[in-house]
This record gives structure tokens, C-alpha cells and sequence, in this order.
């Protein structure tokens, strides 16, 4: 995320210059109040700068010479200049609040208003969309992007004001000479190219430098995961030298960016102050033939020497626009998607008893030009529970997820009791289909929160699902029972309690057709069969659609749809299918074929092997307190 | 906050001491600084030097200013030049140092056994060489360049004061130093202030990447408009204090404004009242260009010493790597190991993972206790028992991976801890259950622990493994990358490269951990094939995760809660019952999924 360059060397910064100009357009449009409010925070920063350099010229005029050169009497003249002083301090300090703060009110609320619309944008989207763009990417586009994007808006009002500031500052010195008017506009156009053309170079070779600060990272992280086959091969002199060649390479950029960043910074110290030093020279030549005064030349100076520190925020504006630039493209994909989850107007059913599903020769793939699914033409009767029957990749899941909608179809329809999925409103298809997939998502909420998903549910709703899951006894064992915050992702519960879970989730729904993909994998098969024959008895029975591969979970169906290659190869019951189709046959009886040949070899390994077999069993007391939760990696 | 400092500064030290970069030709550096800061009270002594010499006098001459302004131009030159090269030393010193740093936090890790013991605390080894040191660069960098700039400007500023007027110098530096005073008091609020800021984007962060990761599941249950509150609310929460923050911290900034207003109200009072008759007005009008110069470093390094917080604790994380002692190193010197297949004999094994030192440190509850066993050379030994009964690990003190905590381990009659590195990575070999793939070919997997060894041979191993033709069936044989981890092959084909690397190393032990999940059928026979080659003739320990493996192993272990609680060949334990009774009847029954059908012949 963070390890990608920004932009590509190729990148001029008039091209970025100009989208950034686009982009600022678009965000301060939208929040042109805060904007104006900076805006006016930064000019009237400046002018107080210059009216500062003006009260400095005027003290050493009517105060300063007079006073300590001329031997005239302090009488009055200077109070009016410390009250100048302080007023024009408070003033400038009102300017900066006022432009800092409501710089950064705009910035952070642009990126929170993206963030938001960002995400609310994505809900909004086909899995399919979802799916082409990685979740990593995503995070990191709302968690990262969204706040460099809106960077470019944080120096923006300043470098306005400092804009402002450089014009003024040159018709400030013209006005007061002409001749210093000259040299201070060269100068200050010298030092703002200077700048500008320093940061631009510094950020190029940043760029490089990030690229090779995610290298390393790379190499890091794959070589302590692989920790154990490179400590198991005795490899880590050798993973070092890598790393080492990493670091060096990055460490080479590294010097060099200080190479460009340094020589600009060293000028853009050196050119102002040289710069003065014309000035002042010119100046007291101006003021030695009569052209100007001793007060007049203080003042063009101090007002100089205050434009320095200001004059390099203009570098970092454009930094910051060629970073906002390249995240608000990556932004901008998410905002514009175009492929949303469409709905009709048909409300939910209210009838208590399991839904019909039929199919109407669905064709799918999750990338259209290969579909994993071909002209699937099924009929599930209403309370049946059928399995999905087929070897890896033969399409079984996607059409599981094509029954909860969670994808669409390229071609044909799903049906719930004759209605298209695509025809039902909003909230519609939650409302009577349940889906639950192998893994579980759990949300940092309660285990009650977990299961109700925001649904208004009657009191004991909960503890009823969670019977039916078979979930209620570990859940009662949790420190506040159901009540039980899970912490991000649910990480302290096993595989098995989590997929409990997801089942009550999908079952306090009282769904009328119900869809597991997978969903009992890391389930007992006594606890998975008492699950489903509970189910039967359920206030509101369901049909079940459940996606299998293991053996005795086939066995708990009314009838098995065998899939392979994308197609129906067969239907009926699990006896008729392995009578009669040989796949399916040859599928279920691949593990006890090689287990038999297995056996086999064991028996006669075992007989050699008996005679020298000594046995020293020490009897194993229970001891509880040996951690369950230690991983076996 | 003083002893925090002090604290500080024995951390750098040590980082130094470890990275001789970082102090090397140190104080050239900090002289060149300081002559470069010249640069900037040049400008301050010329008005001076004008206004006195030339313009109060009125009897000025063209060319005495000139030769002023040439002096002046030629010290500014000279300073330039030498800031640059400060500069520009500090960067190299920087880069060099914190790149040795790294290398050596890198090597360390792979020393440490937690690397591979606590596969959950892996992430954060990468921040140590990541992150942590990237704060750490980018402090000695940017913040090393304004500690050296700042100190450097302050001192000379009001070196260049006291020469003007004694008086004036101590007043401003009384006021710097009480106004620096009040901007520590400041940071301490802004600290405050940025936790709370980063615990609610910490908050607004994880609403959203619910949000995104979860969306399946929201879909799937039409949460989506509880999901929209939740992210709403987390990010509007993170909005308003991140504003306020800005607000708060801004207010605090201009402060300095007021501050350089008044002390120039102070220095033009003070210097027309207080100096009767001592004072040339060139030396106030400097004193008033002075003062801006003044402040400005005193601002910077307020900063530069709150950034060194998140810095120092960077370099605390670093070096509390850096000291965890090699709790499994290399015996000096090493013993080599028999020739021919290895014995293995472990005497009352016990082991506890260590905590971690943030939780207290010492050791967790025993994993194994104390484990009597003799493995006869050349047999094949399966290892069962449930999750958490300790069985991963009694593998990986064998390969030692892992030190017992208590007892002793020997194999071929050497005692474990005596055998050098070099003789045991080559001898006993461990293929782990992910076999973990680097982002290489399948060649350069395979050969990853000898990389002298030719293509061809390696297009044997495979053919001696029986898997010529799933070779033959990659798009460019062993000349196929495998994506990162491995990522385009499926985990049944990862574990054959796996295999494969196993077999070139041509081990005397060799110790399995066999994968829980499932594979393809057609893949689970190649697999299967494969363990078998590689196993004979040669000891081997398995971990079993399938009732097929424990009955074609010589010897079955049963490990229960970190006890050996039977052993014996597969038949026996069936008859016997007990644990591997209970998990014999729960393999039959089909979990795992691999087993099913098994039960109509045991």
C-alpha cells in the first residue's frame, strides 16, 4: 500500500499541476465556506507581516536613529510603536488560528466525507465489482488514499496567502524604491524557482526511495514467514546477504534524495540571505545619495527576511498535490463504480413454510469469458435438504452463492417460489435466504450483536438460535455469556465455535431457504447432523442447500446434486447416484480405495515391525491447564 | 522527563555502538553546522555594519559598502557550502548507520527461535525491521538536521547578541528560555490530545476495513445500513477530535507570534530606555532581525524533541530485540553427527513456550512433559494426538528449533545441543505443514537450500518422487514461478515442492508435519507416494493428521495433553483403546474429511 510509488517518473509536474488543479476545484467546491474562512486567515496573516515591516521601518525612523544616533529625547514616540508591535503580533496570531484551523477542518472533513462516501459506495456494489479489486487494496485506498488525497488542501489556503504575500512584498519594495523593487522581485522569483524545482527533484528520488523501502519490506516479511524452512535448511547467512542487498540499495537512494534534498536546502538558506545582502548594499547606496531613508530600507529588509520560511511552504504544496493526485485516481475508481447490486420492488413472503427454488439455465463465471457454471437447470422442492456434490473446481460454491444472490447470474435466473431473485426490493432476499459461507466474519460486537446483525429480534430469539446451532454451551461458558464482546474478528474462538456462530446467525433469520457453503466444515458430524435434524423440527423448516465434501455430511441429505465441470451431471438420492453415476461413485470412493491400498501396506509394515515394538505408556492424567488454544504449526 | 531524556540518550548510544556509522566523524560534522548557521546572522551584522558605518555617519563611500557587501556575500557563500556538507553528512551517516542497524536486527530475528516458535508475534519482528527503523532514519534525518541547524542557529544568534548589548542578550534569552518552558507544557497537551486522535482513527479505520472485508457477509444478511451507522458514527467520532486537535495545536502555535511581537516590543523599549548612550541604533535594528532568528529554532526544537519521543521509542523496540539472547545457538565447537540413518532418543522431555516479555516474561504452561522415547534408526514413526497435544512440538525439538526446557534429546548417541548447525540443517530435515515457497521458481525452491544443484538434477527429484508428470503438466516445468508464498500453486502442489526440496537435501531424519486440510483426491495419492519415497530408508518422525499415516507408520506415538500416553503399531493401539482409541473411532467417523469409508476394515 503505503511500499507503492506515488507517481512514475514519466510524470511532468505541469501534468500534475494540472490535475491537481481539478482536483482542488472539486473538493473546495464542496466546502467553499471553510475554504474562504482560510483563505481569509492566510491574506490576513500577510498583511500583518507587512504591516509589522512597516511599524519596523517607522520605529527606526522616528524612533531608533533619532533617539540613539541623534541624542533626541524617547518622549512619547514609543508607545505607539510597542502598541503597533503587540497589536500587530496578536493580529498576525489570530490569522494563523484562523487559517490552521479551518485548514484543517477542511481537510479532515473532505476526508472524512470521502471515506464516508467511499464506503457507502462499496456497499452499494456487486460482489462481482468487489471481487475484481483486492480487500487489501480497498483498506488501504479508504484508510490511505482517502487522507492523501485531501493533503493537497492543508497548505492550500497558506500557499494562497503566500502568493499574496510575494505580490504584495514586491509592490511593497517597488513602491518604497524602485531600484530595490527590481533586485527583491528577482530575487524572490529566484528563490520561489529555486524551490519548487528542488522539492520537485527530492520527491522524485522519494518516490525511488519507496520503492525500494517496500522491497525490503518484502523481503522481511517473506523471509521471517519462511523462518522455518530457512532455519530448517541452516539458510540464514544466506537470507541476510539478501536482506543486506535490499538495505544497501535502499540505503544508496536514501543518501542520494539527501544529495538533491540538501543542496536545495542549503540554497534556498543561502539565496534569501545573499539576496538581502544586495538589497542592503543597493539600498544604502539609495540612501546615502538621498533616494530613500535609513527606516525605508529597514523596512524593505525585515519584510525580506520574513518571506523565507513562507516561501518554502509553496515546495511542500507541491509535494502534497502530486501525492493527492495519484491517491485521488485510486479514489476515484472506488466513487465511480459503475457495477451496482441492482433491485426490483418485491417485498418479502410472508408465508411460514420452506421456499422452492428452481434455476432456469444459469450460466456463470467470475470472469465471464470462463464460466464455472453452464446452463444449470435445477428444482429444489419446498423442505428438502439437497447436497452439492462435486470435486474441486467442478462449480459447487458458485452455485451456492448464485442461490443467496450474493453474485448474479450471466445468463438464466434463480427463482424463489417463481419470484427472480433480482425482482425482490431491498432487505427482500435477507428476509427469507440465509447464507452461510466456510468463514465466518465475525464483528467486533457482542456474541448477541454477532447474531442479530441489527435485526429487531424477539427476547429470547437469540438464545433459540443458538441452541439450534449448538452453540449455546460454549457461549454460556464466555466470561458475559451471549453478552460477550468478540474483539476484532472474533480471533479468541476456534474454527468450529465460529461457524456455530455464523450458523445461528443465518437461523435466528428463520430464513425459508438456508445455504451452507461449506459452513460445518470444522463441526463435529455428529454435532452437524443433531444441527440439521433440529432444524427440521424448527418453528419456520427451511429448505437446505448444502455444499459438501465431506462424507458424512453428504450422507444427511435428502438428495445429492452431482456437479462437475460446471454442469448437473446428475440428481437423486445418494444411493441412485452411486449406482448409477460412476463420477459420483468414483469421487466418494477415491479415499477408501487409496485408504485401502494403505492398509494393506500398514498391516504388513506392522507384522516387522511388532517384534521389536516396545511399549512404554505412561498413563496421561487430565491437565486442564495446558493452553488448547497453542497453534500446531 | 529528565530521566526519559538520559534514558534517550543511552538508547542512541547503544544504537551506536551497534551502528559505528552513526557517530563516526560526528563532531566535523557539528562544527561544519555551526559555521554553516553563520549564514544566517550575516545578514543582521551587515544591516548593523550599514547602518553604522555608512549611513549614520554620512560620510559613506560606494566602494566601503561594496567591500561590506562583498564580505558579506563571501561568508554567506561559505556557509552555504558548509550547511550543505553538514547536511549532507548527517544524511550519509544516517543511511549508513540505521542500514547496518537493520541488518543486524535482521540477523538477529533469525537467530531468535520466537521467530518461528510464536508464528503470531512474526508481524511485529517485521515492524522491528521495517517501520521501527524507518521512524528511527527519518528522526536522525529530518530531526537530526533540525537538532543540529537549531542548536547551532540559537547558539550564535545569541553569541552574535551578547557582543551587541549584554543587557538585550540576557532579556531575550530569559524570555527564550521561559517561552521554550511554555512550549513543553504545550507538547504535553498536544501528546494528550494526538492519543486520543489515533485511538479514534484507530476506530474509524477498523469500522471501515469491517466494513470492506465483511461485506459478504453484510450483503448476505442485508446489514448494510447498520454497517453504514457504525462506519458513520466511528468516523465522525475521529472528525470532530482530529479537528480539534489541529485547533488546539494551532492555537499553541501562534503563539509565537505574540511572543515575537512582544519581545520586539520589549528589545525597541528596552533598547532606547535601558542603554543611555551604549547602544548604536545599527545594534537595536540587528537586535529586532536577531529576534526572528531566535525564535524560530526554539519552535523547531520543541518539535524535534517531541518527535524523539516516537523515535526513542523506535529505537527502545529495536534494541529490545536486539538484546534478546540466542536461546538456541550454535554449539562452539560443533560436534558432527554419525553417518546412516539417525537414532533418536529423548530423556524427560518437557517444554513451555516462553512469554513474552511484555506479558510478564518466563515460561507458559508445559506443552510437553517430560517424554522417555528411543526411535530405532530407519523407522517410520507417526506422531497423533488432538490439537494442542503437544505433537508439532515434540517435532521441532528434534530438528531443534525449539531447546527443551528440561530433559535431553540425542541423536546417533550425540547429544543434540553439541551437534554443529552445519552438520544437523544438513541431516535432519523438517518439511513443515504450509510448505512455505519463496517468490522464485519451483527450481530455485527446490534448490533453495543447496543453490549449486542443476536443473536436471532437480527434474530428477521430481521423476524419483513419482511426480514427473505433474511437473510435465506446468506451463514451464521447474522453470515455473510460484508467485509470492507460492500463491499459483494450490496447497497440495506446494507441499510437493516442499517434498522435493526435502529429497535433494537427502536427509538421515527426517520430520513431517503432515497438512490438516484436505486435498484433491488425485493430488492426496501423488502426496502420498511421494512421503512414501522420501521416508525410506531413512528415519523419519511424522506428525499425523490421517488414520492412513499412522497405520503404515513402524511405531505410532500418542501424545495427550503433552504426555506420551501410548505407543505401539497401529493394530495394538486399535485393541487397546484409550486415547488413540477415541481418535481412531473420531477418524472413522469421517472428520477430516479424508478418512471416510475406512470403518468398514479397522
Amino acid at each position: 500500500m503505503s511500499a507503492e510509488p506515488v507517481l512514475t517518473t514519466e510524470t511532468s509536474p505541469l501534468t500534475v499541476l494540472g490535475r491537481g488543479a481539478r482536483l482542488i476545484v472539486y473538493l473546495v467546491r464542496r466546502f467553499p465556506g471553510r475554504f474562504l474562512a482560510a483563505v481569509l486567515g492566510a491574506v490576513s496573516f500577510t498583511a500583518a507581516i507587512i504591516a509589522s515591516a512597516f511599524v519596523v521601518g517607522d520605529a527606526t525612523d522616528e524612533l531608533i536613529v533619532p533617539v540613539l544616533d541623534g541624542g533626541e529625547d524617547v518622549a512619547g514616540r514609543l508607545a505607539p510603536i510597542v502598541w503597533l508591535l503587540l497589536g500587530i503580533s496578536v493580529w498576525k496570531a489570530a490569522g494563523i488560528v484562523l487559517r490552521r484551523g479551518t485548514a484543517a477542518s477542511l481537510q479532515v472533513t473532505a476526508m472524512t466525507r470521502l471515506r464516508r462516501e467511499l464506503i457507502h459506495r462499496l456497499l452499494d456494489a456487486s460482489l462481482r465489482w468487489y471481487g475484481r479489486h483486492g480487500v487489501g487494496d480497498l483498506l488501504s485506498t479508504a484508510d490511505v488514499d482517502t487522507k492523501q488525497a485531501t493533503f493537497v488542501l492543508a497548505p492550500l489556503p497558506f500557499a494562497t496567502g503566500v502568493v499574496g504575500l510575494l505580490v504584495g512584498a514586491g509592490v511593497v519594495v517597488t513602491g518604497t524604491d524602485p531600484v530595490l523593487g527590481l533586485a527583491a522581485v528577482v530575487i524572490l522569483l529566484l528563490v520561489v524557482g529555486v524551490d519548487l524545482r528542488g522539492s520537485w527533484l527530492t520527491f522524485e528520488a522519494m518516490e525511488e526511495a519507496q520503492r525500494r523501502r517496500g522491497r525490503v519490506a518484502a523481503i522481511a516479511h517473506e523471509s521471517f514467514d519462511g523462518a522455518l524452512t530457512v532455519k530448517s535448511l541452516g539458510r540464514e547467512a544466506e537470507e541476510t546477504e539478501r536482506f543486506r542487498r535490499g538495505t544497501d540499495h535502499l540505503r544508496d537512494q536514501l543518501v542520494a534524495v539527501g544529495g538533491v534534498w540538501t543542496r536545495y536546502r542549503a540554497l534556498t538558506e543561502g539565496l534569501p540571505s545573499a539576496g538581502l545582502i544586495v538589497v542592503l548594499v543597493l539600498g544604502a547606496i539609495r540612501v546615502d545619495s538621498g533616494a530613500l531613508t535609513t527606516g525605508e530600507l529597514v523596512r524593505v529588509a525585515y519584510l525580506l527576511s520574513l518571506l523565507v520560511v513562507p516561501i518554502r511552504l509553496l515546495g511542500y504544496l507541491l509535494w502534497d498535490t502530486a501525492q493527492s493526485v495519484a491517491a485521488w485516481s485510486r479514489v476515484e475508481r472506488v466513487l465511480h463504480l459503475d457495477d451496482r447490486q441492482s433491485h426490483g420492488r418485491l417485498g418479502s413472503s410472508t408465508s411460514d413454510t420452506p421456499a422452492e427454488v428452481t434455476t432456469r439455465g444459469l450460466t456463470f463465471g467470475y470472469d465471464p469469458e470462463q464460466p464455472v457454471l453452464r446452463d444449470v437447470d435445477l428444482t429444489i422442492p419446498p423442505g428438502t435438504v439437497v447436497a452439492i456434490v462435486g470435486p474441486t473446481g467442478s462449480g459447487k460454491s458458485s452455485l451456492a452463492v448464485l442461490l443467496a444472490r450474493l453474485w448474479d447470474p450471466d445468463v438464466g435466473a434463480v427463482q424463489l417460489d417463481g419470484r427472480d431473485l433480482r425482482e425482490l426490493a431491498p432487505g427482500a432476499l435477507p428476509a427469507e435466504v440465509a447464507y452461510v459461507s466456510q468463514d465466518t466474519f465475525l464483528f467486533d460486537d457482542s456474541v448477541e450483536g454477532n447474531v442479530a446483525l441489527g435485526t429487531s429480534l424477539a427476547p429470547d430469539a437469540v438464545a433459540e438460535a443458538l441452541r439450534l446451532a449448538n452453540a449455546e454451551v460454549f457461549v454460556s461458558a464466555l466470561p458475559q455469556g451471549a453478552a460477550t464482546p468478540l474483539g476484532e474478528r472474533g480471533a479468541t474462538l476456534s474454527g468450529g465455535q465460529r461457524q456455530r456462530l455464523a450458523l445461528a446467525r443465518a437461523l435466528v433469520r428463520r430464513p425459508r431457504l438456508l445455504v451452507l457453503d461449506d459452513a460445518t466444515s470444522a463441526v463435529d458430524p455428529s454435532v452437524e447432523a443433531r444441527i440439521l435434524r433440529g432444524l427440521k423440527r424448527a418453528a419456520r423448516p427451511s429448505t437446505v442447500v448444502l455444499v459438501a465434501s465431506r462424507r458424512a455430511s453428504i450422507l444427511l441429505a435428502d438428495r445429492i446434486v452431482f456437479v462437475e465441470d460446471g454442469r448437473v451431471r446428475a440428481e437423486g438420492t445418494h444411493e441412485e447416484l452411486l449406482a448409477t453415476v460412476p463420477g459420483y461413485a468414483r469421487l466418494l470412493e477415491a479415499y477408501e480405495q487409496d485408504a485401502a491400498e494403505r492398509h494393506e501396506q500398514a498391516r504388513r509394515a506392522t507384522d516387522s515391525a511388532r517384534a521389536r515394538a516396545h511399549r512404554r505408556v505412561q498413563e496421561g492424567s487430565m491437565h486442564p491447564d495446558v493452553s488448547a488454544g497453542q497453534e500446531e504449526t | 522527563m529528565i530521566a526519559e531524556r538520559a534514558h534517550l540518550l543511552r538508547a542512541v548510544l547503544r544504537a551506536a555502538e551497534i551502528a559505528p556509522s552513526l557517530r563516526r566523524g560526528f563532531g566535523l560534522t557539528l562544527l561544519l553546522a555551526l559555521v554553516g548557521t553563520s549564514g544566517q546572522v550575516v545578514v543582521p551584522i551587515a544591516v548593523q555594519q550599514l547602518i553604522d558605518r555608512h549611513l549614520g555617519s554620512g560620510s559613506t563611500s560606494v566602494a566601503s559598502v561594496l567591500t561590506t557587501g562583498t564580505i558579506a556575500l563571501l561568508a554567506v557563500l561559505v556557509a552555504v557550502l558548509c550547511t550543505r556538507a553538514a547536511m549532507l553528512r548527517l544524511v550519509r551517516a544516517a543511511a549508513h548507520g540505521l542500514s547496518e542497524l537493520r541488518v543486524a536486527t535482521f540477523r538477529h530475528v533469525h537467530d531468535l527461535s520466537v521467530l518461528h516458535v510464536q508464528a503470531e508475534r512474526r508481524g511485529s519482528l517485521v515492524a522491528r525491521v521495517t517501520s521501527d527503523i524507518e521512524v528511527i532514519t527519518q528522526f536522525v534525518e529530518w530531526g537530526g538536521v533540525g537538532l543540529l541547524v537549531g542548536t547551532a542557529q540559537l547558539s550564535l544568534v545569541l553569541v552574535v547578541m551578547l557582543a551587541y548589548d549584554a543587557v538585550l542578550a540576557a532579556i531575550v534569552a530569559v524570555a527564550g528560555l521561559l517561552y521554550a518552558l511554555l512550549l513543553l507544557s504545550f507538547q504535553r497537551v498536544l501528546r494528550r490530545l494526538y492519543d486520543d486522535v489515533r485511538s479514534r482513527s484507530a476506530s474509524a479505520v477498523a469500522a471501515m476495513s469491517e466494513a470492506i472485508s465483511g461485506l459478504p457477509t453484510i450483503r448476505a444478511y442485508g446489514a448494510e445500513s447498520r454497517t453504514r451507522e457504525r462506519v458513520d458514527d466511528a468516523l465522525e467520532a475521529h472528525r470532530r477530535i482530529e479537528v480539534r486537535s489541529h485547533v488546539v495545536g494551532a492555537s499553541m502555535f501562534s503563539t509565537a507570534e505574540v511572543f515575537a511581537g512582544a519581545l520586539t516590543a520589549v528589545v525597541v523599549g528596552a533598547g532606547v530606555l535601558l542603554v543611555p548612550g551604549g547602544l548604536s541604533a545599527g545594534r537595536l535594528i540587528a537586535f529586532l532581525f536577531l529576534v526572528t532568528l531566535f525564535i524560530e529554532p526554539i519552535q523547531m526544537l520543541v518539535e524535534v524533541l517531541n518527535e524523539a519521543q516516537t523515535a526513542a521509542a523506535g529505537i527502545r523496540r529495536v534494541l529490545g530485540v536486539l538484546d534478546m539472547p540466542i536461546d538456541v545457538a550454535d554449539p562452539q565447537p560443533g560436534r558432527s553427527l554419525p553417518p546412516g540413518p539417525l537414532a533418536v532418543e529423548a530423556r524427560g522431555v518437557s517444554y513451555a513456550y516462553p512469554r513474552a516479555p511484555e506479558d510478564g516474561g518466563g515460561h507458559g504452561p508445559l506443552i510437553l512433559r517430560d517424554i522417555d522415547v528411543v526411535l530405532r534408526p530407519g523407522s517410520r514413526v507417526a506422531v497423533v494426538g488432538e490439537t494442542g497435544s503437544g505433537k508439532s512440538t515434540f517435532v521441532k525439538l528434534l530438528c531443534r528449533l525449539i531447546d527443551p526446557t528440561s530433559g535431553s534429546i540425542e541423536l546417533g548417541g550425540v547429544p543434540l545441543e553439541q551437534v554443529a548447525f552445519a552438520s544437523l540443517r544438513k541431516r535432519v530435515i523438517s518439511v513443515p505443514q504450509e510448505g512455505f515457497l519463496f517468490d522464485a521458481t519451483i527450481a530455485d525452491n527446490v534448490r533453495y537450500g543447496q543453490p549449486a544443484i542443476p536443473e536436471a538434477e532437480i527434474e530428477r527429484a521430481f521423476d524419483d518422487l513419482e511426480l514427473g508428470d505433474w511437473l510435465e503438466s506446468l506451463p514451464a516445468g521447474v522453470a515455473t514461478p510460484v508467485g509470492e508464498r507460492g500463491s499459483r500453486l494450490s496447497t497440495g502442489e506446494r507441499q510437493l515442492v516442499a517434498l522435493a526440496r526435502a529429497w535433494v537435501a537427502g536427509p538421515d531424519l527426517l520430520l513431517l508435519d503432515e497438512a490438516t486440510s484436505a486435498v484433491d483426491p488425485a493430488l492426496e495419492v501423488r502426496l502420498r507416494r511421494a512421503v512414501e519415497r522420501l521416508t525410506a530408508g531413512r528415519t523419519s518422525v511424522t506428525v499425523a493428521h490421517r488414520l492412513s499415516t499412522a497405520e503404515a507408520a513402524d511405531e505410532v506415538l500418542v501424545l495427550d495433553q503433552g504426555r506420551l500416553v501410548q505407543r505401539g503399531t497401529h493394530r495394538d493401539l486399535v485393541a487397546e483403546g484409550g486415547v488413540y482409541g477415541r481418535l481412531h473411532a473420531d477418524w472413522s467417523a469421517g472428520i477430516g474429511g479424508t478418512t471416510g469409508g475406512a470403518e468398514a476394515r479397522s
